[in-house]
């Protein structure tokens, strides 16, 4: 570190010439950890579970859309959604999945109600923000683009 | 490493302007050395005003901004596009608590000023005098704040809308009125082409009217920049930048200024204040006015995708408020998703819906907390059983106003709740509801920094010097001794300016001292 001086403003003062500032290493870290192979299997089957009639390349819109925004989420909670992904999708492996995953649909516990609630949220917000005449089971309403 | 020679781009990312038509003529490239005589952090209601009256005073001002320049008319409002561009984590952020409340922040040049609903109330005195009792803040003069609010609404235009309110809006006022309750027009910073009507107005954000007078009094402006620390050297304040959005290998610069202003906002503020090492009474007070929310289906198509209702209802204010939200597609499914199994075939008539909320003033507090090796800070906030009463009271008012307002049904937003589509539903809704089923969220966050002159409460000095500091001032809604009551963006502007003339007074531009005030 090396001090030197320099003009600020009209007058004259002192600072250091110092390397880049610390990276806040571990939020970056878990900003590089791509969301999509902990969150998409269970996200997908949510949505299909509620919007059964959903074309697939709309659901794929709308999970490509949740895997972003969950990669862009402050630090705290992108660490909190990797733990409780890691464990929902631990969760899949388990026979009867498709059981597991209306349970967990409904579930009102704390961190994973929450974790549930934010996927759909984000999933809900895309389809009918980009596509508002979709019809309550997923299906493209009259008028709608497919 | 010196990024200095690539200028601003066109379309965001380092340096952008986000698809303005001009670029703004204070804005600079990055470079990995700056000086000035006052760095301003963060460019919104407090920000802005900050820059705009220390600029005009002589400084040598340079304003940083994390977010990009994204002129108003590059967005739909409310959209999803606009909360990738210009909300902090695309809208999506949360203080953890039992329920977690979910917030946003504006990230972009004019912060919070370029996203909201525009609706502007004056500062509520009594609240204020309340902050000078409790809080001992010296030198503060309700007549002065008072005349300040003058200037501003002058400089930002606020106004009524011209001819009717939108339909959406007009379902408050029927209501209230049934009712014989209290209710206003709430005036907003816009301007109207002649002959325009309540959905043509521009709104008088911070990048149209304090930014360009900053710019025009010699201010320069950082935009896509981030402030990671402050560090005191002697008669200079260093701040330690990077630049781009943060996801990867930014380049880092470093800003010396003689004074610095933090305007980030209540959660980032006292995160750069704990990341620089100053704790004391910084974040521990965070206040918000939680708010739950129904949507109300009706005979006629009433929705207006892209704007918000005007009238508020105050009956039972300051501690409740009721009022009405942006209503697209996608936030009305948002709005009905908690109990989706039931709410679901509602979503196809949401051109006859409008989303609604009750607003609280709470006696819980929230926290912020810079972690180490965490790029953005924690934030929690607890709920009282008092704001909890209020929170379920104040659901269901709201669903009777509905009612009373001609309401076919009404679509709760909580997990377990039922269609109501009479007095009777009221009283089975309440008995349902809990707030921690309830998607609870806000979006006026105050207080993490108090001003006032009370040891034990307040971080900061009555115009907003950190404590323990000579050269760090804190100039935004982070200051608020509590939240008002009422939507703080203009009480925020107006002690910014007070803090910020106050500042001018006492010292002189590139001077390393303070003036004397005796």
């Amino acid at each position: 570190m090396v001090a030197v001086t320099a003009p600020v403003g009209r007058g004259a003062c002192r600072f250091r010439d110092q390397p880049a500032p610390e990276r806040y290493d571990l939020g970056l870290l878990m900003r590089s950890v791509p969301s999509a192979p902990l969150v998409g299997p269970f996200a997908e089957r949510l949505l299909v579970l509620d919007f059964p009639a959903l074309p697939p390349e709309r659901r794929r819109a709308a999970i490509e859309f949740t895997f972003r925004r969950i990669d862009g989420l402050p630090s705290v909670m992108r660490l909190g959604v990797t733990i409780i992904a890691a464990l929902v999708r631990a969760a899949l492996v388990l026979p009867r999945r498709d059981l597991v995953v209306r349970g967990l649909a409904a579930t009102t516990l704390p961190l994973l109600g929450e974790y549930v609630r934010l996927l759909r949220s984000l999933g809900y917000a895309y389809v009918f923000e980009t596509w508002p005449d979709t019809r309550a089971d997923g299906s493209s309403g009259a008028g709608s683009a497919p | 490493m010196s990024p200095s020679s690539r200028p601003p781009s066109s379309t965001g990312g380092t340096g952008g302007t986000g698809g303005s038509a001009a670029r703004p003529s204070g804005l600079i490239p990055h470079d990995a050395h700056l000086r000035c005589d006052v760095l301003v952090i963060g460019s919104g209601a407090g920000g802005a005003t900050t820059a705009a009256e220390l600029a005009e005073a002589g400084f040598d001002v340079l304003v940083v901004e994390e977010g990009p320049w994204v002129d108003q008319d590059a967005v739909v409002p409310f959209s999803l596009e606009q909360m990738d561009r210009q909300y902090r984590s695309g809208g999506v952020t949360v203080a953890l608590g039992m329920p977690s409340i979910a917030y946003t922040e504006g990230r972009c040049a004019g912060g919070g000023t370029e996203v909201n609903s525009g609706l502007y109330f004056r500062p509520p005195l009594d609240v204020v005098e309340q902050w000078r009792h409790d809080f001992r803040i010296d030198g503060l003069d309700l007549d002065e704040l008072g005349a300040i609010a003058d200037e501003v609404e002058r400089t930002i235009h606020v106004t009524t809308v011209p001819g009717s309110p939108t339909p959406a809006s007009e379902i408050l006022r029927r209501g209230a009125a049934a009712l014989g309750w209290r209710h206003s027009e709430i005036p907003r910073w816009m301007r109207y082409p002649p002959g325009g009507d309540a959905v043509t107005g521009r709104r008088q954000s911070m990048t149209r009217t304090y930014l360009p007078r900053a710019f025009a009094a010699g201010a320069r402006m950082l935009v896509d920049t981030r402030v990671d620390r402050l560090t005191t050297m002697g008669s200079v304040v260093n701040a330690d930048v990077t630049y781009g959005d943060g996801t990867g290998r930014t380049p880092a610069g470093l800003i010396a200024a003689r004074h610095v202003f933090v305007c980030g906002g209540a959660i980032q503020t006292p995160a750069l204040l704990q990341r620089s090492g100053m704790r004391r009474h910084i974040g521990a007070t965070l206040a918000v006015h939680p708010t739950v929310k129904l949507t109300a289906a009706f005979d006629d198509e009433i929705n207006v995708p892209d704007d918000v209702p005007v009238h508020q209802v105050k009956e039972f204010a300051p501690d409740l408020s009721f009022g009405g939200s942006a209503s697209h597609a996608g936030l009305v499914a948002l709005a009905l998703s908690d109990e989706w199994g039931t709410f679901a075939a509602a979503i196809e008539q949401w051109r006859r819906m409008s989303i609604y909320y009750a607003a609280i003033t709470s006696e819980g507090r929230g926290r912020v907390v810079a972690l180490p090796g965490l790029r953005d800070p924690l934030v929690t906030y607890h709920l009282t059983g008092r704001d909890r009463h209020l929170l379920r009271s104040g659901l269901a008012r709201l669903a009777l106003l509905m009612l009373e307002s001609g309401a076919n049904e009404v679509y709760p937003s909580f997990r377990g709740a039922p269609v109501v589509r009479n007095r009777r539903d009221l009283a089975t809704m309440q008995h349902r509801f809990r707030a921690s089923r309830a998607g609870v969220m806000t979006v006026h966050l105050c207080s993490t920094v108090p001003l006032g002159e009370h040891g034990g409460r307040c971080g900061a000095d009555s115009f907003g010097q950190v404590g323990g500091t000579e050269r760090i001032f804190v100039n935004d809604a982070s200051l608020l001794p509590t939240a008002p009551g009422v939507n703080p963006q203009a009480t925020v502007m107006a002690f910014a300016i007070r803090n910020a003339r106050h500042f001018a007074d006492t010292h002189r531009p590139g001077s390393t001292a303070p003036r004397s005030t005796t």
